[in-house]
């Protein structure tokens, strides 16, 4: 019986990756509809008994100033995500030009760009998002400027490395010979060969920025109340830990299960962009 | 002179350029910051006092002037005084290293003892599916399930049920060594499961790599059996990439320590340095960043010139 299919899914065969592209989806959905949805108000105050665990009228409980804390996870959850994908897509964009540039100019531009790469990828993680907002006072710009600074040297080196293994190749020199601009080579010739590389990089890049972004929230370097992202959740959670772990454990499963989606989202692109052959050993 | 110690002085001297680089975009970043020095430690001060302050603190010379200072004062081992308490940061930071090397250096430990092992037998079952999957779920949720979040579960746990382990009472190693393990492994494990993750993935990846070789199938045409096949091909090609990672993780250990510190309390450098950036305590922030920039880059020097050693194909590339 032939059964009629009304949604197609990415990632034949990959039973992981098809189930985090319906996670993404069903979180990003949580997010966008939470106003509508009858979860209740993440800003009412004393909408419920505070510090109540988890029952049938609040299903994550409520927190210390009787907000529903599956409200304020819905809330958090697209704060999380929009946060990391702004910087990421700013990451991607500079990044992907400047590598593509430092590659296909090679001498004096490569040596710049990726000693600036170097320089920046020397710093470990954390400690660059620390240095970020010791200048910048902490908040949503402070974040995004983090995760932008971490995880651009990674895309340059990426894109780099793509590119360099097509500037040689026959079509980029016909392109230059019959007088193609620079602009013009670099975005209709270049790009799209290495635009699967940008991809699967950006889809981990998203992963990385909501872990930095949660870990600089959970530290109060991030999101700072009145606004909510999962990591500030945690934070405040992880005050009342020993009475209400509720807390901790609704906004911890929600960011882990995000982080894992992406995460799982960015392994099928790289099975499709880059198939590895894996043979058993008899 | 031979060709690999070449190679290693190529990559001291470009380790020790970056440094520098790190240095100056250090310099630039406090400078660049809005408000002063003089703004954090008497914020209520008057002109005479903010004056006598930017005197004593050099903070009226020329910018060049007040780099070269810092820059020499650093390189000597001086790393300024905190704003906060007035003593001497490097001295500070030395007396918290140990607590941090050790939870550090046991997480390494755990993540070596489990991830390599686990990593090779799911990249010998290669495609089977389902050993595949599993793998690939359990990588995937040790590298994403943030440390903040599992420590923060363990602390539960802990606190509640109190089984053997203490929490939030750091005891030194020269104390008791006992105690000491009490409570270091929680912060530890929590610390170990990204490099877990990390290190399996690798492991799984290379061993998948090494196995598609054609030495492996003249190795099996050759009647060798499994076991030598993993000991003599498979272990030594994937010692680089583990390697490799090893470096990554221990950026992610100086970052990751700082979290795992303030959750479970432990007196380390992590810490201090968060401290420091809460109360704008900017030498406390310059020497922490600019420390562990310096860790990391010795780090990467060091596994590049052991693939080197491992691999001696690398030095005669480049060299």
């Amino acid at each position: 019986m032939a059964r009629a299919r009304f949604i197609r899914l990415p990632f034949r065969g990959d039973v992981l990756s098809r189930a985090a592209v319906v996670a993404v989806i069903a979180l990003l959905l949580a997010g966008l509809l939470a106003p509508v949805l009858p979860i209740g108000d993440p800003e009412a105050i004393g909408a419920g008994p505070r510090l109540n665990g988890p029952d049938g009228a609040f299903p994550l409980g409520t927190d210390n100033l009787g907000r529903p804390v599956l409200a304020r996870i819905f809330e958090g959850i697209l704060l999380t995500f929009i946060l990391s994908t702004v910087a990421v897509l700013i990451a991607s964009v500079v990044g992907a030009i400047v590598g593509m540039v430092a590659a296909y100019l090679h001498r004096t531009a490569d040596e710049v760009i990726s000693r600036f790469a170097d320089v920046l990828f020397s710093f470990p993680p954390v400690l660059l998002g620390l240095l970020v907002t010791a200048i910048l006072d902490p908040g949503i710009h402070s974040t995004i400027a983090a995760i932008v600074l971490i995880t651009l040297p990674s895309m340059i080196r990426v894109v780099r490395a793509a590119t360099l293994d097509v500037v040689g190749r026959d079509f980029v020199i016909i392109a230059e010979i019959a007088g193609a601009s620079f602009g013009r080579r670099l975005f209709l010739h270049l790009l799209p060969n290495v635009a699967g590389v940008i991809a699967v990089q950006t889809a981990y890049s998203i992963s990385l920025g909501m872990l930095i972004e949660s870990a600089l929230s959970f530290l109060g370097l991030g999101v700072q109340p009145p606004s909510a992202s999962l990591g500030s959740l945690l934070r405040e959670g992880a005050i009342y830990l020993d009475i209400a772990p509720w807390l901790v454990f609704g906004p911890g499963a929600f960011l882990a299960i995000a982080i894992l989606s992406v995460n799982l989202l960015g392994d099928g692109l790289r099975s499709v962009v880059d198939p590895l052959e894996a043979r058993p050993l008899h | 002179m031979s060709i690999l110690v070449r190679y290693a002085l190529a990559r001291f001297a470009s380790a020790c350029l970056t440094l520098f680089c790190v240095a100056l975009l250090v310099f630039a970043a406090i400078h660049a910051m809005p408000g002063s020095f003089e703004d954090v430690m008497v914020p209520q001060g008057t002109q005479a006092m903010r004056d006598v302050l930017a005197e004593r603190l050099g903070l009226n010379k020329p910018i060049l002037e007040q780099l070269g200072r810092w820059l020499s004062q650093v390189i000597q081992g001086n790393l300024g005084d905190s704003l906060v308490t007035q003593e001497s940061v490097a001295a500070e930071y030395l007396r918290r290293l140990p607590a941090t090397a050790e939870i550090a250096g046991l997480a390494t430990v755990f993540a070596l003892v489990v991830g390599v092992p686990f990593g090779i037998f799911s990249g010998l079952a290669g495609s089977r599916r389902l050993v595949s999957q599993f793998s690939r779920l359990g990588g995937g949720l040790a590298m994403s399930v943030p440390d903040f979040v599992v420590g923060a579960v363990l602390l539960y746990l802990f606190t509640r049920y109190s089984l053997w382990f203490t929490v939030g009472n750091w005891v030194p190693i020269t104390e008791n060594l006992i105690g000491n393990l009490r409570s270091a492994l929680l912060p530890a494990f929590t610390l170990s499961l990204l490099g877990i993750g990390l290190i399996m993935a690798t492991a799984r990846h290379a061993t998948i790599g090494v196995l598609g070789q054609d030495f492996i199938t003249a190795a099996l045409a050759r009647g060798k059996s499994p076991a030598v096949i993993v000991r003599h091909h498979v272990l030594r090609n994937a010692g680089i990439p583990i390697i490799t990672i090893l470096a990554i993780y221990s950026g992610y250990l100086l970052g990751g320590t700082i979290i795992v510190e303030n959750l479970f309390s432990v007196p380390g450098v992590g810490r201090y340095l968060i401290t420091g950036v809460l109360n704008r305590d900017y030498p406390v922030v310059q020497a922490g960043v600019l420390l562990a920039a310096f860790f990391f880059i010795v780090l990467n020097m060091l596994a590049d010139i052991l693939y080197a050693l491992l691999d001696p194909r690398i030095g005669r590339r480049r060299g």
